[in-house]
Protein backbone atom coordinates (compact mmCIF):
# COMPACT_ATOMS: atom_id res chain seq x y z
CA UNK A 1 0.00 0.00 0.00
CA UNK A 2 1.73 3.02 -0.96
CA UNK A 3 1.57 6.54 0.96
CA UNK A 4 1.64 9.59 -0.37
CA UNK A 5 5.13 10.84 -0.61
CA UNK A 6 6.26 7.95 0.62
CA UNK A 7 8.81 5.97 -0.90
CA UNK A 8 7.17 2.83 -2.56
CA UNK A 9 8.83 -0.90 -1.37
CA UNK A 10 8.26 -4.56 -3.02
CA UNK A 11 7.16 -5.53 0.59
CA UNK A 12 4.48 -4.45 2.89
CA UNK A 13 4.82 -1.05 4.51
CA UNK A 14 3.13 0.85 6.98
CA UNK A 15 2.45 4.43 8.20
CA UNK A 16 3.23 4.68 12.39
CA UNK A 17 2.41 7.75 13.75
CA UNK A 18 4.28 8.03 17.25
CA UNK A 19 2.72 10.64 19.12
CA UNK A 20 3.20 11.61 23.25
CA UNK A 21 4.41 14.53 25.54
CA UNK A 22 7.74 16.30 24.69
CA UNK A 23 10.59 14.92 26.57
CA UNK A 24 8.94 10.99 26.94
CA UNK A 25 11.98 9.38 24.55
CA UNK A 26 10.02 9.17 21.24
CA UNK A 27 12.68 10.31 19.01
CA UNK A 28 15.28 8.52 21.06
CA UNK A 29 13.35 5.18 21.22
CA UNK A 30 12.90 4.90 16.61
CA UNK A 31 17.06 6.34 17.15
CA UNK A 32 17.46 3.25 18.91
CA UNK A 33 16.14 1.02 16.32
CA UNK A 34 17.74 3.24 13.34
CA UNK A 35 21.49 3.26 14.64
CA UNK A 36 21.49 1.28 18.12
CA UNK A 37 22.16 4.55 19.58
CA UNK A 38 21.19 6.26 22.52
CA UNK A 39 20.65 9.78 22.64
CA UNK A 40 21.43 11.47 25.86
CA UNK A 41 20.81 14.76 24.78
CA UNK A 42 17.07 16.41 24.61
CA UNK A 43 16.29 17.74 21.38
CA UNK A 44 12.91 18.67 20.66
CA UNK A 45 11.67 17.16 17.21
CA UNK A 46 10.01 20.18 15.06
CA UNK A 47 7.06 19.08 13.17
CA UNK A 48 7.65 15.65 12.13
CA UNK A 49 10.91 13.36 11.07
CA UNK A 50 9.74 10.50 8.94
CA UNK A 51 12.00 7.34 9.29
CA UNK A 52 11.60 3.99 7.25
CA UNK A 53 12.44 0.71 10.06
CA UNK A 54 12.76 -2.39 8.34
CA UNK A 55 12.30 -5.47 10.24
CA UNK A 56 12.68 -9.57 9.23
CA UNK A 57 9.95 -11.88 10.07
CA UNK A 58 9.13 -15.38 9.61
CA UNK A 59 6.73 -13.85 7.21
CA UNK A 60 9.25 -11.69 5.00
CA UNK A 61 10.47 -8.13 5.24
CA UNK A 62 8.14 -5.76 6.33
CA UNK A 63 8.48 -1.61 6.52
CA UNK A 64 6.97 0.50 9.36
CA UNK A 65 7.36 4.28 8.14
CA UNK A 66 7.83 6.11 11.49
CA UNK A 67 6.21 9.02 12.01
CA UNK A 68 8.13 10.66 14.74
CA UNK A 69 5.99 13.70 15.91
CA UNK A 70 6.75 17.13 17.87
CA UNK A 71 5.48 16.14 21.82
CA UNK A 72 5.76 20.31 22.49
CA UNK A 73 2.86 22.60 21.49
CA UNK A 74 4.90 25.30 20.16
CA UNK A 75 6.53 22.74 17.32
CA UNK A 76 3.47 20.89 16.76
CA UNK A 77 2.88 22.34 13.04
CA UNK A 78 0.46 20.74 10.95
CA UNK A 79 -0.25 18.02 13.60
CA UNK A 80 -3.36 16.06 12.37
CA UNK A 81 -1.61 16.03 9.15
CA UNK A 82 0.62 14.00 10.09
CA UNK A 83 -2.11 11.31 11.80
CA UNK A 84 -3.66 11.29 8.34
CA UNK A 85 -3.85 7.41 6.64
CA UNK A 86 -2.25 6.65 9.96
CA UNK A 87 -2.72 2.31 10.02
CA UNK A 88 -1.08 2.14 13.47
CA UNK A 89 0.29 3.93 16.62
CA UNK A 90 2.30 4.50 19.81
CA UNK A 91 1.39 6.64 22.23
CA UNK A 92 4.51 7.51 24.69
CA UNK A 93 4.94 8.85 28.55
CA UNK A 94 7.74 8.92 30.80
CA UNK A 95 6.59 6.90 33.97
CA UNK A 96 9.34 9.47 35.79
CA UNK A 97 7.01 12.21 34.96
CA UNK A 98 3.56 12.20 35.91
CA UNK A 99 2.00 14.74 33.92
CA UNK A 100 3.51 13.05 30.56
CA UNK A 101 0.84 9.62 32.06
CA UNK A 102 -2.16 12.54 32.66
CA UNK A 103 -1.91 13.78 29.21
CA UNK A 104 -2.36 10.02 27.19
CA UNK A 105 -6.37 10.53 27.05
CA UNK A 106 -5.61 13.89 25.12
CA UNK A 107 -3.22 12.01 23.01
CA UNK A 108 -5.46 9.63 22.63
CA UNK A 109 -8.46 11.68 21.52
CA UNK A 110 -6.61 13.72 19.09
CA UNK A 111 -5.39 10.06 17.00
CA UNK A 112 -8.90 8.48 16.99
CA UNK A 113 -10.77 11.67 15.44
CA UNK A 114 -8.34 11.24 12.46
CA UNK A 115 -7.60 7.48 12.50
CA UNK A 116 -10.23 5.06 13.42
CA UNK A 117 -9.84 1.67 14.66
CA UNK A 118 -6.27 1.35 13.97
CA UNK A 119 -4.22 -0.66 16.73
CA UNK A 120 -2.47 1.68 19.45
CA UNK A 121 0.24 0.48 21.77
CA UNK A 122 0.98 2.60 24.93
CA UNK A 123 4.60 2.79 25.89
CA UNK A 124 5.60 3.46 29.21
CA UNK A 125 8.79 4.78 28.90
CA UNK A 126 11.97 5.06 31.16
CA UNK A 127 11.61 2.02 33.76
CA UNK A 128 15.48 2.06 34.03
CA UNK A 129 15.57 4.71 36.20
CA UNK A 130 15.10 4.18 39.59
CA UNK A 131 12.62 6.89 41.30
CA UNK A 132 9.86 6.14 38.53
CA UNK A 133 6.51 8.19 39.59
CA UNK A 134 3.93 6.48 37.51
CA UNK A 135 3.99 2.58 39.20
CA UNK A 136 3.14 -0.14 36.56
CA UNK A 137 -0.44 -0.88 38.68
CA UNK A 138 -1.38 3.01 38.00
CA UNK A 139 -1.68 2.55 34.35
CA UNK A 140 -5.07 1.61 33.56
CA UNK A 141 -5.79 4.43 30.45
CA UNK A 142 -5.01 1.19 27.96
CA UNK A 143 -7.62 -1.29 29.50
CA UNK A 144 -10.58 2.03 29.23
CA UNK A 145 -9.50 1.97 25.44
CA UNK A 146 -8.95 -0.88 24.31
CA UNK A 147 -4.70 -0.48 24.01
CA UNK A 148 -1.99 -2.68 24.40
CA UNK A 149 0.48 -1.23 27.62
CA UNK A 150 4.33 -1.79 27.08
CA UNK A 151 6.39 -0.79 29.68
CA UNK A 152 10.12 0.03 28.16
CA UNK A 153 13.22 1.38 28.30
CA UNK A 154 14.87 3.10 25.03
CA UNK A 155 17.75 3.10 27.75
CA UNK A 156 18.47 -0.22 28.58
CA UNK A 157 16.16 -2.08 25.72
CA UNK A 158 13.57 -3.37 27.95
CA UNK A 159 11.14 -4.25 26.03
CA UNK A 160 12.39 -2.34 22.99
CA UNK A 161 10.82 -4.67 20.38
CA UNK A 162 7.32 -5.19 21.93
CA UNK A 163 5.91 -2.75 20.19
CA UNK A 164 7.18 -3.36 16.96
CA UNK A 165 6.10 -6.92 17.32
CA UNK A 166 2.67 -6.36 18.66
CA UNK A 167 1.72 -3.83 15.74
CA UNK A 168 3.14 -6.46 12.97
CA UNK A 169 1.10 -9.00 14.53
CA UNK A 170 -1.84 -6.84 14.42
CA UNK A 171 -1.62 -5.76 10.85
CA UNK A 172 -0.85 -9.21 9.71
CA UNK A 173 -4.03 -10.65 11.72
CA UNK A 174 -1.20 -13.26 12.78
CA UNK A 175 -0.33 -13.98 16.82
CA UNK A 176 2.60 -16.43 15.72
CA UNK A 177 4.49 -13.74 13.84
CA UNK A 178 7.92 -13.11 15.18
CA UNK A 179 11.03 -11.48 14.44
CA UNK A 180 13.55 -13.50 12.31
CA UNK A 181 17.35 -13.13 11.72
CA UNK A 182 18.19 -10.64 8.89
CA UNK A 183 20.04 -12.23 6.08
CA UNK A 184 23.75 -11.61 6.23
CA UNK A 185 25.07 -11.27 3.02
CA UNK A 186 28.63 -12.67 2.28
CA UNK A 187 31.38 -9.87 2.55
CA UNK A 188 33.30 -8.46 -0.08
CA UNK A 189 36.72 -9.55 -0.40
CA UNK A 190 38.49 -6.14 0.13
CA UNK A 191 41.82 -4.67 -1.13
CA UNK A 192 44.41 -3.50 1.57
CA UNK A 193 45.92 0.19 1.11
CA UNK A 194 49.11 0.27 3.24
CA UNK A 195 48.70 4.12 3.46
CA UNK A 196 44.71 3.85 4.24
CA UNK A 197 45.99 1.08 6.84
CA UNK A 198 48.26 2.97 8.97
CA UNK A 199 45.68 6.07 9.21
CA UNK A 200 43.60 3.73 10.49
CA UNK A 201 45.75 2.50 13.21
CA UNK A 202 46.91 6.29 13.97
CA UNK A 203 42.99 7.03 14.41
CA UNK A 204 41.99 3.42 16.61
CA UNK A 205 45.05 4.52 18.74
CA UNK A 206 43.07 8.34 19.07
CA UNK A 207 39.72 6.33 19.55
CA UNK A 208 40.68 3.44 22.36
CA UNK A 209 41.63 6.53 24.84
CA UNK A 210 38.18 8.33 24.36
CA UNK A 211 35.72 6.49 27.12
CA UNK A 212 32.27 4.63 26.10
CA UNK A 213 29.05 6.57 26.12
CA UNK A 214 27.66 3.82 29.09
CA UNK A 215 30.80 3.35 30.91
CA UNK A 216 29.20 3.28 34.09
CA UNK A 217 26.68 0.93 33.00
CA UNK A 218 27.55 -2.36 32.96
CA UNK A 219 23.89 -3.92 32.40
CA UNK A 220 23.91 -6.85 29.91
CA UNK A 221 20.68 -8.00 28.70
CA UNK B 1 18.50 -20.30 17.05
CA UNK B 2 16.53 -17.37 17.26
CA UNK B 3 16.24 -18.13 21.27
CA UNK B 4 15.91 -15.00 23.58
CA UNK B 5 18.01 -14.51 26.35
CA UNK B 6 16.00 -14.06 29.77
CA UNK B 7 16.06 -10.61 31.22
CA UNK B 8 17.27 -9.43 34.25
CA UNK B 9 15.15 -6.27 35.64
CA UNK B 10 14.39 -5.35 39.39
CA UNK B 11 10.94 -4.61 39.82
CA UNK B 12 9.67 -2.32 42.72
CA UNK B 13 6.45 -4.16 41.97
CA UNK B 14 4.73 -6.89 40.22
CA UNK B 15 3.89 -5.47 36.46
CA UNK B 16 0.07 -4.86 37.01
CA UNK B 17 -0.01 -6.19 32.69
CA UNK B 18 1.38 -9.31 31.79
CA UNK B 19 3.96 -9.07 28.56
CA UNK B 20 1.79 -11.31 26.61
CA UNK B 21 -2.16 -10.44 27.94
CA UNK B 22 -3.58 -8.63 24.54
CA UNK B 23 -5.48 -5.88 26.12
CA UNK B 24 -5.92 -3.71 22.29
CA UNK B 25 -8.84 -4.05 20.43
CA UNK B 26 -9.46 -6.49 17.52
CA UNK B 27 -8.56 -4.45 14.78
CA UNK B 28 -9.06 -5.97 10.95
CA UNK B 29 -5.65 -7.37 9.13
CA UNK B 30 -4.76 -4.81 6.36
CA UNK B 31 -2.55 -7.44 5.06
CA UNK B 32 -1.94 -11.09 4.17
CA UNK B 33 1.40 -12.92 4.80
CA UNK B 34 2.66 -15.97 4.13
CA UNK B 35 5.14 -17.39 5.99
CA UNK B 36 8.24 -18.05 4.07
CA UNK B 37 11.75 -19.53 4.56
CA UNK B 38 14.31 -18.13 7.14
CA UNK B 39 17.54 -17.46 5.52
CA UNK B 40 19.79 -16.36 7.71
CA UNK B 41 23.13 -16.25 5.63
CA UNK B 42 25.06 -18.60 8.01
CA UNK B 43 24.07 -21.88 6.62
CA UNK B 44 27.50 -22.43 5.40
CA UNK B 45 29.37 -21.51 7.95
CA UNK B 46 30.62 -23.05 11.57
CA UNK B 47 30.59 -20.92 14.58
CA UNK B 48 33.88 -20.78 16.48
CA UNK B 49 33.20 -18.25 18.68
CA UNK B 50 29.69 -16.79 19.90
CA UNK B 51 29.63 -14.43 22.51
CA UNK B 52 27.20 -11.65 24.73
CA UNK B 53 27.92 -8.44 23.94
CA UNK B 54 27.33 -4.51 23.41
CA UNK B 55 29.33 -2.83 19.86
CA UNK B 56 30.24 0.77 19.73
CA UNK B 57 31.28 2.62 16.33
CA UNK B 58 34.32 5.74 16.78
CA UNK B 59 31.81 8.71 15.46
CA UNK B 60 34.84 11.03 13.81
CA UNK B 61 32.86 14.09 13.82
CA UNK B 62 31.93 13.89 17.36
CA UNK B 63 35.00 12.46 18.33
CA UNK B 64 33.24 10.19 20.51
CA UNK B 65 31.90 6.72 20.57
CA UNK B 66 28.36 5.69 19.88
CA UNK B 67 26.12 2.71 20.74
CA UNK B 68 25.81 0.15 17.80
CA UNK B 69 23.62 -2.59 19.73
CA UNK B 70 23.48 -5.18 21.97
CA UNK B 71 23.21 -8.62 21.32
CA UNK B 72 25.19 -11.67 20.25
CA UNK B 73 28.90 -11.71 18.12
CA UNK B 74 30.09 -14.47 16.59
CA UNK B 75 33.08 -15.95 14.62
CA UNK B 76 31.51 -17.53 11.70
CA UNK B 77 34.09 -20.02 9.40
CA UNK B 78 32.75 -20.83 6.17
CA UNK B 79 33.37 -24.31 5.41
CA UNK B 80 34.39 -24.97 1.98
CA UNK B 81 36.68 -21.83 1.74
CA UNK B 82 37.79 -21.63 5.51
CA UNK B 83 37.02 -17.37 5.38
CA UNK B 84 36.09 -15.91 8.85
CA UNK B 85 34.20 -13.30 9.12
CA UNK B 86 32.68 -11.72 12.51
CA UNK B 87 28.93 -11.38 12.45
CA UNK B 88 27.63 -9.15 15.31
CA UNK B 89 23.37 -9.21 15.79
CA UNK B 90 21.41 -7.41 17.96
CA UNK B 91 19.45 -9.06 20.49
CA UNK B 92 15.47 -9.58 20.01
CA UNK B 93 15.15 -7.94 16.68
CA UNK B 94 18.27 -10.21 15.03
CA UNK B 95 19.63 -7.21 12.87
CA UNK B 96 22.71 -7.23 12.04
CA UNK B 97 25.40 -4.47 13.83
CA UNK B 98 28.80 -5.59 11.88
CA UNK B 99 29.29 -8.10 9.18
CA UNK B 100 32.93 -8.43 7.82
CA UNK B 101 35.75 -10.68 7.26
CA UNK B 102 38.92 -11.27 9.41
CA UNK B 103 42.02 -9.95 7.09
CA UNK B 104 45.52 -11.07 7.48
CA UNK B 105 46.23 -7.27 8.43
CA UNK B 106 43.87 -6.94 11.09
CA UNK B 107 44.37 -6.73 14.69
CA UNK B 108 42.65 -5.76 17.64
CA UNK B 109 43.88 -3.46 20.89
CA UNK B 110 42.08 -3.14 24.27
CA UNK B 111 40.50 0.05 25.00
CA UNK B 112 42.37 2.12 27.45
CA UNK B 113 39.89 2.78 29.82
CA UNK B 114 37.99 -0.55 30.01
CA UNK B 115 39.41 -4.08 30.92
CA UNK B 116 36.04 -5.79 29.19
CA UNK B 117 36.60 -3.65 25.86
CA UNK B 118 38.84 -4.05 22.78
CA UNK B 119 39.04 -1.81 19.49
CA UNK B 120 39.64 -2.94 16.14
CA UNK B 121 39.33 -0.98 12.17
CA UNK B 122 37.22 -2.96 9.36
CA UNK B 123 35.51 -2.41 6.63
CA UNK B 124 32.19 -3.41 7.58
CA UNK B 125 29.02 -4.49 5.51
CA UNK B 126 26.65 -4.82 7.95
CA UNK B 127 24.25 -2.17 5.89
CA UNK B 128 25.13 -3.88 2.66
CA UNK B 129 28.18 -1.51 1.77
CA UNK B 130 31.78 -1.51 2.64
CA UNK B 131 32.20 1.21 5.10
CA UNK B 132 35.24 2.03 7.15
CA UNK B 133 34.88 1.80 10.71
CA UNK B 134 36.35 2.18 13.94
CA UNK B 135 34.99 -0.65 16.01
CA UNK B 136 34.98 -1.16 20.26
CA UNK B 137 33.32 -3.80 21.76
CA UNK B 138 32.66 -4.66 25.25
CA UNK B 139 31.93 -7.94 27.22
CA UNK B 140 29.86 -8.90 30.42
CA UNK B 141 33.87 -10.41 32.02
CA UNK B 142 37.42 -10.34 31.29
CA UNK B 143 37.57 -13.57 30.34
CA UNK B 144 35.17 -13.15 27.57
CA UNK B 145 36.99 -10.06 26.24
CA UNK B 146 40.23 -12.22 26.28
CA UNK B 147 38.85 -15.35 24.63
CA UNK B 148 37.77 -12.46 21.91
CA UNK B 149 40.86 -10.87 21.20
CA UNK B 150 43.05 -14.26 20.93
CA UNK B 151 40.44 -15.76 19.03
CA UNK B 152 40.61 -12.83 16.52
CA UNK B 153 44.21 -12.80 16.54
CA UNK B 154 44.08 -16.50 15.60
CA UNK B 155 42.01 -16.51 13.38
CA UNK B 156 43.83 -12.95 11.60
CA UNK B 157 47.54 -15.15 11.43
CA UNK B 158 45.79 -18.23 10.30
CA UNK B 159 43.92 -15.69 7.34
CA UNK B 160 47.57 -14.82 6.59
CA UNK B 161 49.12 -18.53 6.33
CA UNK B 162 46.11 -19.78 4.38
CA UNK B 163 47.36 -16.22 2.21
CA UNK B 164 50.35 -17.45 1.51
CA UNK B 165 49.83 -20.82 0.86
CA UNK B 166 46.94 -20.08 -1.61
CA UNK B 167 49.77 -17.62 -3.89
CA UNK B 168 53.20 -20.38 -3.29
CA UNK B 169 50.33 -23.13 -4.65
CA UNK B 170 48.21 -21.89 -7.44
CA UNK B 171 49.69 -23.87 -9.82
CA UNK B 172 49.44 -27.10 -7.41
CA UNK B 173 46.83 -29.56 -7.12
CA UNK B 174 42.95 -28.40 -5.45
CA UNK B 175 43.61 -32.06 -3.19
CA UNK B 176 47.19 -31.09 -2.26
CA UNK B 177 45.73 -27.55 -0.96
CA UNK B 178 42.50 -28.54 0.50
CA UNK B 179 45.23 -31.21 2.71
CA UNK B 180 47.06 -28.21 3.76
CA UNK B 181 44.71 -25.69 4.46
CA UNK B 182 42.92 -28.38 7.53
CA UNK B 183 46.66 -28.68 7.99
CA UNK B 184 47.01 -25.21 8.87
CA UNK B 185 43.61 -24.84 10.58
CA UNK B 186 44.63 -27.88 13.01
CA UNK B 187 48.99 -26.69 13.48
CA UNK B 188 48.94 -23.23 12.78
CA UNK B 189 52.51 -24.18 12.13
CA UNK B 190 54.49 -23.51 8.81
CA UNK B 191 57.61 -25.77 9.22
CA UNK B 192 58.22 -27.70 6.32
CA UNK B 193 58.52 -30.73 8.66
CA UNK B 194 55.63 -30.46 10.17
CA UNK B 195 53.63 -29.97 6.87
CA UNK B 196 55.18 -33.51 5.72
CA UNK B 197 54.26 -34.92 8.68
CA UNK B 198 50.86 -33.79 8.15
CA UNK B 199 50.43 -34.98 4.70
CA UNK B 200 51.53 -38.40 5.07
CA UNK B 201 48.79 -38.58 8.40
CA UNK B 202 46.03 -37.00 6.28
CA UNK B 203 44.14 -39.67 6.54
CA UNK B 204 44.04 -39.63 10.57
CA UNK B 205 43.58 -36.03 9.90
CA UNK B 206 40.42 -35.79 8.15
CA UNK B 207 38.86 -38.23 10.92
CA UNK B 208 40.43 -35.73 13.44
CA UNK B 209 38.41 -33.06 11.67
CA UNK B 210 35.16 -34.79 11.43
CA UNK B 211 35.35 -35.65 15.34
CA UNK B 212 36.03 -31.79 15.72
CA UNK B 213 33.43 -30.12 13.84
CA UNK B 214 30.09 -31.72 16.28
CA UNK B 215 32.20 -30.03 19.13
CA UNK B 216 32.52 -27.24 17.11
CA UNK B 217 28.72 -26.48 16.30
CA UNK B 218 27.74 -27.30 19.70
Amino acid sequence: MALPNQQTVDYPSFKLVIVGDGGTGKTTFVKRHLTGEFEKKYEPTIGVEVHPLDFFTNCGKIRFYCWDTAGQEKFGGLRDGYYIHGQCAIIMFDVTARLTYKNVPTWHRDLCRVCENIPIVLCGNKVDVKNRQVKAKQVTFHRKKNLQYYEISAKSNYNFEKPFLYLARKLAGDANLHFVESPALAPPEVQIDLAAQQQHEAELLAAASQPLPDDDDDQFE
Amino acid sequence: MSSADPEHREEEEAPAVGDDEDTGAHVAPIVKLEEVAVTTGEEDEDAILDLKSKLYRFDKDGNQWKERGAGTVKFLKHKASGKVRLLMRQSKTLKICANHLILPTMSVQEHAGNEKSCVWHARDFADGELKDELFCIRFPSIENCKSFMETFQEVAETQKAEDEKESSDAAGLIEKLSVEEKADAEKKDEEKSEDKTVEKESASGKESKAVEEPASSA
